[in-house]
C-alpha cells in the first residue's frame, strides 16, 4: 500500500469534488489560469498538528479555494463569482469545515485582469504508510 | 539540569483498552483535594479529608465511523452505567497513569460550520496507580 500524501489524500479528492462546477479546477498554484477557475491553494496557518501522541502523523490541512472569473463588466462578474462560489460550497465533500468568503477584488494575472474570492475550507489528515 | 518539556504529543490514552488516540484532541487528569481548616488554640491546622479525581477529555466527533469511539461510549453509558472503565493515560514514556471512570453520554452537536467536537468530564473512581520507570 503506497504512502498516503496530501496531494492525494486532500487535495485532488477536493479538486474532483469541484471539478463538476462550470470552472477550470487547479490543485495547485497555477501559473496563468483559465477563467472561470477554482484553484485549491494552501492557507495560513497551512498544517496544524493537533492530537494527542506521535506515533502517527495528523494534521489540520487548511486550505483556500482561490475562484476567479472574468471581469468583462462589473455586474455580470459579480454574478458569475456569486454563482460560482455557491455551486463550489454545494460541491465540497463533507468533513470540510468552511469559512467566510472573502470579498470579490480585482486581480491582475499576467496581461487580464479577473473578479477572484477566496473560499478558506478545512479538514483533517492522518498519514498512512 | 537541562529544562525538559513534554508535550501534548507525548500523550496517550486508552478507555476499556480502545485507544483514543486517533481522534482525541486533550486529555487532562486532575484531582480536586478537600482540605479541612481547623481552629485550635495553637492557631490554625489543616487536614487533607477527601480527593476526588477527574479526567476531561476533548476530541473529535466521530460519530457513524466504524469502530466508533463516541457510539461505544454512548452505549456503555447507556447498558452499563454503573460499571467502571479502566484507563491507562501515559503522559509520556515512563509515566502511566492507571485509574477507573464510570461511563458518561458523549455530547452531540457542534456549530456551522466547525468540525464537530465532543467535550466530557469523566469522574475518576478511587485513586489513579501512578507506574514511573
Amino acid at each position: 500500500m503506497p504512502a498516503s500524501s496530501i496531494l492525494s489524500s486532500v487535495r485532488n479528492p477536493l479538486k474532483t469534488a469541484i471539478a463538476g462546477v462550470a470552472a477550470n479546477v487547479y490543485d495547485s498554484v497555477p501559473e496563468a489560469p483559465i477563467v472561470p477557475f477554482a484553484a485549491i491553494v494552501p492557507s495560513t496557518p497551512y498544517l496544524q498538528p493537533n492530537f494527542l501522541s506521535k506515533a502517527n502523523v495528523k494534521l489540520k490541512v487548511n486550505l483556500v479555494i482561490t475562484v476567479g472569473v472574468a471581469i468583462y463588466d462589473n455586474q455580470s462578474a459579480l454574478d458569475n463569482i456569486e454563482q460560482l462560489a455557491i455551486s463550489i460550497l454545494a460541491a465540497l465533500p463533507s468533513g470540510y469545515e468552511v469559512g467566510d468568503l472573502t470579498n470579490p477584488i480585482n486581480v491582475t494575472v499576467g496581461a487580464s485582469e479577473i473578479l477572484a474570492l477566496e473560499i478558506p475550507v478545512a479538514t483533517y489528515y492522518t498519514q498512512t504508510n | 539540569m537541562a529544562t525538559t518539556v513534554i508535550t501534548g504529543r507525548d500523550l496517550s490514552f486508552t478507555i476499556a483498552t480502545v485507544s483514543y488516540n486517533e481522534q482525541a484532541t486533550s486529555a487532562t487528569l486532575s484531582g480536586d483535594v478537600t482540605i479541612d481548616r481547623y481552629m485550635t488554640l495553637n492557631g490554625p491546622a489543616y487536614k487533607s479529608v477527601d480527593k476526588q479525581w477527574t479526567f476531561d477529555v476533548e476530541m473529535l466527533a466521530d460519530w457513524g465511523a466504524t469502530g466508533s469511539l463516541c457510539e461505544a461510549l454512548w452505549a456503555a453509558a447507556e447498558t452499563s452505567p454503573n460499571t467502571t472503565m479502566a484507563v491507562s493515560l501515559t503522559a509520556v514514556t515512563g509515566a502511566v497513569f492507571a485509574f477507573n471512570v464510570l461511563p458518561i453520554f458523549p455530547s452531540v452537536g457542534g456549530s456551522s460550520p466547525d468540525a464537530q467536537t465532543v467535550s466530557m468530564s469523566f469522574t475518576v473512581v478511587g485513586t489513579p496507580t501512578e507506574t514511573f520507570s
